[in-house]
């Protein structure tokens, strides 16, 4: 979270002569991140970085303690000046107040009745210092409350002790389906794992930790308050909080785990104000319901570790120095150090880890050296490799053949399944998606190119795309299997597609696969096929059909062609197996041969390559109607074959082709 | 029979009429050849009285330098006047090739696992669609706890797994940590610990989607395990990083941070490539970097907790782990000013042919 602070309130409990931009820079290589400042008249506004950890920062006097332990390493003169709060005196005459906690659901509590209050608008300073961090200036009471919180960390709230009515405060869980308005006037469904204050009567009167009620909450005619801090359940509060959508500051900051010690300050300090300032007088017993109070803890640390994990040899008196200047006990014997956390810091440093960072930041990362992790010769697994090794040689491939590289969502819409009827297939559906756009989790890389060529037409006349990414096919009841495809959408022409799945092919060496029709549902019955080797499909190509390519809005056709990764890394070689160059002349040949349902090209060839032992190489040179027109390359391996000879090889094909 | 001093007439006026190499060639064949007009006159010299053939031969042979001294003139002519006038525009377009495009994430992906291949480090892959222990649970993060709003994530609508948790789109390459050091405990002998230098590039997802942000993007994991594994190697390793991705010229700094699965954690700058570090230019703040640094990535050494859910003891082990945004150093190294983030996944071939 971020929260921001004035550098004069700051230096009411800082004595430095820093200026604001050595703030910043110091206290962010070191402490709590100064992501900004704002000059506002003749302060200085700080916008801080407070993480989770370091909720004992979130306040003026948090800062200043951390700038006190800070700035001195670079050599800027600071010190911590502690705020210093009295007992209030008890009236003789007290107010009634009961405050009680049977379930013991909270870890403190703290209360006391306030009366002859004089409501009005606060100081200037007061209402400078909330502006600047951006909370909103209400009244005097009200603004004591954020005043409290911003200056030392721990939310406070206040109640209109008239319209409490019974005087008690009884915290219980809610029941669930009860409501309560919030004082910001809205209604809230309640369940048995939310906490709430209750006036005795069953009448909800607070949201503690979280936010106040409207029947509860101070207006202007109150002249009887409770002032009152709860160090509620943290889980309970972020719980709650959550699931309402109330993130209040104080409930951000509750959920965190406030020094329930702290409380105390912030309490003593808010009587402190609304004395001086409402006017108010201490009215009633100050109740404080304290079962088990935070106490220091201890932790060991020896010297050693403390430079294993910094990597340079430490002087043990400066480690001494600097976790003291944090407010940490410290106290060494031999070469171990015996630690006392403080309480604002018992839930962030509760192990040796924690205490190497607290040195060392403050010690300055940047004194530290840079050096590399020492070499070792690891085994990566051939898997990860080959898979990353053959992605990039298809990528560049592709792209050297003019293809363009798209990188999809991995999640598409219902739309997108809708309309390639692939709605019943089964896919992972994301459950709190914040699109339709992205709901489920693609099981094919089809619907996404199909998308691309129609997000695309228009913008270009030729589009030809490839994609490799994974999909994911869900199982029973583990993980879904992901795997790796590579999808190729032309809006060009068949023999473009085919073009680019043979060169590709080609590229990877895998020469002994097979075409085969196929029968893919969104493809075009006769203008598709599926590329085997052996029994293994490695993918599938073909025209889009008509009727999807108009449920999907495109105009053009569409030719796909789909690649299952693993396949292809199964059969693709780095090298051709070489042939050795035969130096004798070779005879070409032309020959054209009439295609028909059981003699396609394939066929054509493989006849043609058992028929003839001289039979060296085969083009193809053009395709006309049915017929097929190659160019045979006749050769032998001992001598120079003669015209005659490879006439008869020929004529040997043609005999065997005549046959289908 | 041909005088000498009538052959050098011809000759001198004939190589005056020759326009071309070939034409040269053919003269030099005509006059010096095995059966060319010297050695013709050559053999005269059986006629000559032999007082007179001394002189004789000294004549023809003067004969022959001069002509191939004219040859060597004429084709030094030629050779020069061979290549002139032959205007072309050479500003047009030459023969047109296709030209394809890799996706800019693609080509950064690529880069940065070649920067830690040198150095040793493997690169592995990880589900992307988890389940909730890998992604919180083993990274000290339990159910419940505030840090977990850093990342926010996506659910899928799957039965939970009674020990894994919740089915989840991984919000971070982290969720690889684990898997990781379990994949080497498992290829090892029991006992046995080998160190780890991985990186884990991979898509991650979390429910944002604007100008700034895309839902799916792109993250790589840096991890380090291993005897004696100390904040100074982390350094070491991101400087030197930061130093081949970005250019030598640039620095890095860590402030502390927190994550659950590092202690202590540190939020990476990198010094600024626009005003180089110094956060202003000619007395004017940058408006690239926040004074002189950008911020890069989360990193730390691995949680205790974190290297007992990969099985690793430690006591006698640490490690340190990084996440950098790929998307976000991409734009960072080459000053690509994408004014919205939702163009690297939307497809446009526009935006695609660029690159």
């Amino acid at each position: 979270m971020n929260i921001k602070l004035s550098y004069n309130w700051i230096k009411e409990y800082l004595e430095t002569d820093a200026t604001p931009q050595q703030v910043q820079k110091y206290l962010s290589l070191s402490g709590p991140s100064v992501e900004k400042i704002t000059k506002v008249g003749n302060d200085y506004i700080f916008d801080v970085e407070i993480t989770s950890n370091r909720i004992d920062t979130v306040s003026v006097i948090g800062f200043a303690r951390e700038a006190a332990a800070i700035l001195p390493r670079y050599d800027i003169k600071a010190k911590f000046k502690d705020l210093k709060v009295g007992e209030p005196t008890i009236p003789e005459k007290k107010l009634p107040l009961k405050i009680d906690d049977p379930k013991k659901l909270t870890r403190r509590l703290l209360g006391v009745v306030m009366f002859d209050v004089e409501l009005g608008s606060s100081p200037l300073y007061i209402e400078e210092r909330l502006q600047a961090c951006d909370v909103r200036s209400l009244n005097n009471v009200i603004d004591i409350t954020n005043y409290v919180m911003l200056e030392t960390g721990h939310p406070t709230h206040v109640f209109d002790y008239d319209r409490v009515k019974t005087t008690e405060l009884i915290l219980r869980k809610a029941k669930s389906g009860e409501k309560l308005v919030t004082l910001d006037g809205k209604e809230m469904q309640l369940t048995e794992n939310d906490v709430v204050i209750d006036d005795g009567t069953g009448r909800i009167v607070d949201l503690p930790g979280i936010m106040g009620t409207e029947n509860s909450v101070v207006t202007n005619a109150t002249r009887r308050i409770i002032f009152f801090i709860e160090s509620n359940n943290p889980y309970v509060i972020r719980q709650t909080s959550m699931r309402l959508g109330l993130r209040s500051m104080a409930a951000t900051i509750n959920e965190k785990r406030p020094d329930p010690n702290l409380a105390k300050t912030a309490f003593l300090r808010g009587i402190e104000l609304f004395e001086k300032i409402s006017k108010a007088k201490v009215g009633s017993e100050i109740v404080d319901i304290y079962p088990k109070p935070l106490r220091p803890t201890q932790l060991k640390i020896s010297l050693d570790f403390l430079n294993a994990k910094t990597g340079i040899k430490l002087s043990p008196q400066e480690i001494v120095n600097i976790l003291e200047s944090l407010g940490f006990g410290v106290k060494k014997t031999a070469n171990i150090f015996t630690i006392e956390v403080p309480t604002f810091r018992v839930e962030d440093v509760s192990i040796p880890e924690d205490i190497v960072e607290e040195v060392a930041r403050v010690y300055g990362y940047h004194n530290l050296p840079n050096v590399l992790p020492p070499p070792v010769y690891l085994q990566s697994p051939k898997e990860a490799e080959e898979l990353f090794a053959i992605q990039t040689k298809i990528k560049y491939f592709l792209k050297n053949l003019g293809l363009r590289e798209v990188l999809n969502y991995s999640m598409i819409s219902k739309e997108m399944l809708d309309a390639n009827d692939l709605g019943k297939v089964q896919q992972l559906r994301l459950k709190n998606s914040i699109s339709e756009e992205i709901s489920y989790m693609r099981r094919f890389l089809l619907p996404s190119l199909i998308k691309n060529i129609k997000d695309n037409e228009g913008k270009k006349d030729t589009l030809r795309f490839f994609e490799i990414s994974k999909t994911y096919k869900p199982t029973e009841s583990e993980l879904p299997v992901e795997e790796y495809k590579l999808g190729i959408v032309t809006n060009t022409s068949f023999s473009d597609l085919k073009g680019i799945v043979d060169a590709l092919l080609s590229e990877l060496h895998i020469s002994e696969s097979q075409i085969q029709k196929d029968n893919h549902p969104l493809l075009i019955v006769d203008k598709q096929g599926k590329v085997t080797v052996g029994r293994d499909r490695l993918g599938e190509f073909g025209q889009l059909k008509t009727e999807y390519r108009l449920k999907n809005g495109v105009k053009s056709e569409v030719f796909l062609a789909i690649f299952d990764l693993a396949m292809l890394i199964k059969y693709a070689k780095a090298l051709a197996r070489y042939k050795p160059i035969n130096v004798f002349a070779s005879v070409l040949l032309d020959l054209t041969v009439e295609e028909t349902e059981s003699l396609n090209y394939q066929k054509i060839l493989e006849i043609a390559k058992k028929s003839s032992k001289a039979l060296s190489e085969i083009e193809f040179l053009d395709k006309f109607n049915n017929k097929v027109t190659l160019r045979l390359h006749f050769s032998l391996s001992n001598r120079n074959i003669t015209e005659e000879e490879a006439k008869e090889e020929l004529k040997d094909i043609q005999n065997n082709l005549s046959k289908y | 029979m041909q005088s000498i001093s009538e052959l050098m007439a011809s000759a001198k006026s004939e190589i005056k009429k020759i326009k071309t190499l070939p034409e040269l060639e053919g003269y030099e064949i005509e006059y010096l050849g095995r059966n060319g007009r010297i050695n013709v006159v050559l053999e005269d010299i059986k006629n000559i009285p032999t007082e007179k053939r001394k002189e004789f031969g000294k004549s023809v042979n003067l004969a022959k330098t001069t002509i191939q001294e004219l040859i060597k003139n004429k084709q030094k002519d030629l050779v020069s006047q061979e290549d002139k006038g032959q205007f072309i525009d050479i500003t047009l377009p030459g023969r047109k090739y296709p030209k394809g495009s890799l996706h800019p994430v693609t080509t950064t992906i690529e880069e940065i696992s070649k920067i830690f291949e040198k150095i040793g480090f493997i690169r592995m892959s990880y589900p992307e669609v988890e389940w909730e222990y890998y992604s919180f649970e083993s990274l000290n993060m339990p159910i419940g706890h505030p840090a977990r709003d850093d990342f926010e994530t996506f659910f899928l609508d799957f039965a939970e797994d009674k020990k894994y948790g919740k089915m989840l789109l991984t919000p971070h390459t982290s969720s690889g940590q684990v898997r990781e050091m379990l994949r080497v405990a498992k290829s090892e002998a029991r006992g046995k610990q080998s160190p780890i230098r991985m990186i884990n590039i991979a898509k991650c997802y979390r429910p944002n989607w604007d100008v700034t942000h895309t839902p799916m993007f792109h993250q790589f994991e840096g991890l380090c395990v291993d005897k004696n594994i100390n904040i100074t190697h982390l350094k070491g390793t991101i400087d030197y990083f930061a130093k081949k991705f970005f250019g030598e010229a640039r620095e890095i700094r860590l402030r502390p941070h927190h994550f659950q699965f590092t202690e202590p954690s540190f939020e990476i700058d990198v010094s600024c490539g626009v005003c180089f570090g110094k956060g202003e230019i000619n007395g004017k703040k940058c408006k690239v970097c926040k004074s002189g640094w950008l911020e890069l990535a989360g990193s730390g050494l691995v949680h205790p907790n974190v290297l007992k859910s990969g099985g690793i003891d430690p006591e006698k082990y640490s490690g340190w782990a990084f996440g950098f945004g790929v998307e976000r150093a991409m734009m960072m190294k080459e000053d690509l000013q994408l004014n919205d983030m939702r163009v690297l996944y939307n497809g446009d071939i526009r935006f695609l042919e660029q690159f």
